[in-house]
């Protein structure tokens, strides 16, 4: 969980004038609620249950970050925000689990590891430049750039943004079954958008996001068949 | 956005989408669409009209009699590269205005505990 690094990061650049804000993407406040209140952030830390910047800066995974300029103005679109540094190379499965969970988890694990990773010290490099340089920064995109960086908004994705709010708006109603109908739609219409798929899964699966009878799909069976080497965009520093 | 009906006063449809109705039309910063006979009579404007000239998805769940209004479908997710106004809550529900932070540069980081 990459808190704790922005915090320090906004520990760092404050003083120069960035400020950070993260939004958990998650359905339920309460799932975000101890991450944020054990992070210690000085910083504004928002719930976005609505997904509203799924649908209004077109972001489909996390962790992903923007920037955006002193006049309100994005100079980096979304893009995959590598902060953390992981070693996934020695990860085990937690012992006494039965046999078929192993497996699972298992299988889960070496599709983990075959997600790329990408450099976390560059990352912050370009965001140091920025923050010292501003426009001047070779990381500032003009705002044609920006608005060609973004992403594409086929009929397809907007109506799956429209399915993913009423599916919420029904579950944040008390109609569970309702909404998952809802979900089930922006999945089929927005296939490589995890955030949707993710949420709902972890519903009906928490932890494992595992096969269920209320999704067509869970997390093994979907990173497998889209190959765990695009789960990320890679980012474009 | 959430309805709960298919007819809103202009005011509300320009409060809730930044589309203004005027003589021309639907119209939005320079761009205006023309709104065909019936998009708009007795004060109120037909928001199955508008969504299909405006490239809107409108989906419906039968069973509680609501609608989602969902965004205009086109070439890029940003039709500028000015961030679009958004308010979220914190986890006490407090909203919080993106625009507020003007003056300062900003990284928004997403994330999720799943």
């Amino acid at each position: 969980m990459a808190l704790p690094v922005w915090q320090q990061l906004r520990t760092e650049l404050h003083p120069q004038g960035l400020e950070i804000v993260t939004v958990a993407l998650d359905l339920e406040v309460d799932a975000a609620r101890s991450w944020i209140e054990r992070s210690g952030a000085d910083h504004p830390q928002l719930v976005d249950t609505a997904h509203r910047l799924d649908e209004l800066l077109g972001i489909v995974n996390v962790p992903t970050a923007l920037w955006v300029d002193e006049n309100g103005m994005i100079v980096r679109p979304p893009h995959t925000a590598a902060v953390e540094r992981y070693d996934f190379s020695k990860l085990k499965t937690p012992k006494g689990l039965p046999d078929d969970l192993d497996a699972h988890i298992r299988d889960m694990l070496e599709q983990v590891k075959r997600i790329p990773r990408f450099d976390a010290d560059h990352y912050v490099e370009a965001l140091r430049d920025w923050v010292e340089h501003g426009a001047a920064s070779e990381y500032a995109l003009t705002p044609e750039e920006v608005v060609q960086g973004s992403a594409s908004r086929s009929p397809e994705v907007a109506e799956a943004a429209a399915e993913f709010e009423l599916g919420q708006h029904l579950h944040h109603a008390g109609h569970v079954e309702s909404a998952r109908a809802h979900f089930r739609a922006a999945h089929r219409l927005q296939p490589e958008n995890w955030t949707y798929k993710r949420n709902a899964w972890e519903l009906v699966s928490p932890g494992i996001q595992g096969p269920s009878d209320f999704y067509d799909g869970d997390w093994l069976s979907d990173i497998k068949a889209a190959g765990p080497e695009h789960y990320y965009a890679p980012p474009d520093f | 956005m959430i309805l709960d009906r298919l007819d809103m006063t202009p005011d509300e449809l320009e409060r809730r989408t930044g589309w203004e109705l005027k003589p021309e039309g639907l119209c939005k910063d320079d761009r205006c669409v023309p709104l065909p006979a019936g998009g708009a009579a007795d004060g109120l404007v037909d928001v199955t009209v508008v969504a299909e000239r405006l490239g809107m998805p409108l989906v419906h769940d039968e069973r509680h009699d609501l609608w989602a209004l969902g965004p205009e479908a086109g070439d890029r997710v940003l039709a500028s590269a000015e961030l679009p106004p958004i308010v979220l809550a914190d986890v006490e529900g407090r909203p919080f205005d993106l625009s507020s932070l003007r003056g300062e540069k900003v990284l928004i980081a997403a994330w999720a505990s799943w």
